[in-house]
């Protein structure tokens, strides 16, 4: 299985150009293309009504488009019964209230579209390939990002954690056996790796988002870079390629979308630009922009001329 | 007072001794365990007096199990005016 990011500035045509891949694709394996992005056009470009769930567009091909506020619901709901189960004399509040708030927290929809990410590359064993249409450069960089961040941040919270128990540890030896079980809460408290519930929650943690960006940044995970032969495009498309290689997660293909006679001499400009920053190797397609759709012709968006299908045949394959 | 009493009440004395030296060494420790915890619940949760926080949902994540960590963040709260003495104390300085 293989997974597939289309990115890039908002309008360039990330989803039509993701749909166009996924619908080459779809003639020699199983697809499934899912739109990563809040204000979803996904359905648009097929034409269908899409939701949360996969819906089958032909039998090679199948669509979802993730319902973000959904997941973090989802997710929140399961971090209150959490709650309510640990505070169970707090059960008689209206603690889902309270928490509802949560939901616009900064953090939850980039959290909610990496799990959605997680969950569909585990599940989706049945497609060869899973191509993402993922939001505007801004929030994809942010959830690309969270992995590393998350592991960061979990990596010092583990180091204090392991301090305090070493320390309870010390004493405990130090203080030794008491008389008459009058234990003070020091000796009570848990000192022992295993058996503190922070250290392990923590490592559960530490163990699932280590092996999402293993899965990112390995053979089978593939990031495209849409952008238009304009300098707004190619100003954004540098932040992008810049935050990717931050972020280490190569760039496998550059596509110079809606390129017509008139501004061919400006995409082949844009196009050198970024190539020198994405490196050398990574492959360059240019997709014309096809006037027929503006004015509503019988041809489906997501049917174009171009051969996107070989940048995507070769590569490993991924191990959720 | 007999031989076997008065070895008794040495016994007695030599044990109180331990143990009074036992804590005087675990109080210096116990300072640091409460301080750590302090630092943690305020990492954890600093968003809830403005600092910069972790990834929302680690805090969430985590917030179950935190009930100690946040009374201590609590309690250090409340001591914060008078740490100099609550150091000076521990560390026996008149």
């Amino acid at each position: 299985m293989k997974a597939v990011f289309f990115t890039g500035k908002g309008g360039v045509g990330k989803s039509t150009l993701a749909a166009a891949a996924a619908w080459q694709l779809s003639r020699s394996e199983r697809v499934l293309a899912v739109s990563l992005d809040p204000a979803h056009n996904l359905g648009d470009v097929f034409g269908v009504a899409l939701d949360d769930r996969e819906t089958r567009f032909t039998a090679t091909l199948h669509l979802r488009e993730v319902d973000v506020k959904k997941r973090a619901r989802d997710y929140l709901a399961r971090e209150t019964r959490i709650l309510s189960e640990t505070y169970g004399y707090l059960r008689t509040l209206n603690l889902d209230r309270c928490f509802s708030i949560l939901e616009y927290s900064p953090g939850i929809e980039e959290h909610a579209l990496l799990t959605s990410i997680e969950k569909t590359l585990r599940e989706a064993n049945a497609f060869d390939t899973i191509i993402f249409d993922t939001p505007p450069t801004g929030l994809t960089l942010r959830f690309l990002a969270l992995p590393e961040i998350t592991l960061t941040w979990i990596e010092r919270l583990t180091a204090i954690r392991r301090q305090i128990l070493d320390k309870r540890h010390t004493i405990q030896r130090i203080r030794g056996p008491r008389e008459g079980g009058g234990a003070s809460p020091e000796i009570r408290l848990a000192y022992d790796e295993g058996e503190d519930d922070i250290l392990k929650r923590l490592r559960v943690l530490s163990d699932n988002y280590a092996a999402l960006r293993r899965t990112l940044q390995g053979e089978a995970c593939r990031v495209v870079a849409v952008f238009n032969p304009d300098l707004l495009s190619l100003r954004e498309s540098e932040r992008l390629i810049g935050g990717l290689r931050d972020l280490r997660l190569p760039l496998s293909l550059l596509i110079a979308n809606k390129v017509t006679e008139e501004n061919r001499a400006t995409a082949e400009r844009v196009t050198s630009a970024l190539k020198r920053q994405a490196g050398r190797d990574v492959p360059v397609a240019a997709v014309a922009l096809n006037r027929a759709f503006g004015l509503g012709g019988d041809t489906p968006l997501y049917d174009i001329a171009e051969d996107l299908t070989a940048h995507f045949k070769s590569g490993g394959n991924l191990h959720v | 007072m007999t031989a076997a009493e008065l070895l008794r009440c040495c016994r007695r004395i030599l044990a109180d001794f331990n143990d009074a030296q036992r804590e005087s060494l675990v109080s210096l420790t116990r300072l640091e365990v409460q301080e750590l915890e302090n630092i943690f619940a305020l990492l954890l949760l600093g968003s809830f007096v403005g600092l910069p926080a972790p990834p929302g949902f680690l805090s969430v994540e985590l917030l179950p199990f935190m009930e100690r960590e946040i009374r201590v963040l609590h309690r250090r709260a409340e001591d914060a005016g008078d740490m100099l003495a609550e150091i000076a104390g521990t560390l026996g300085i008149d």
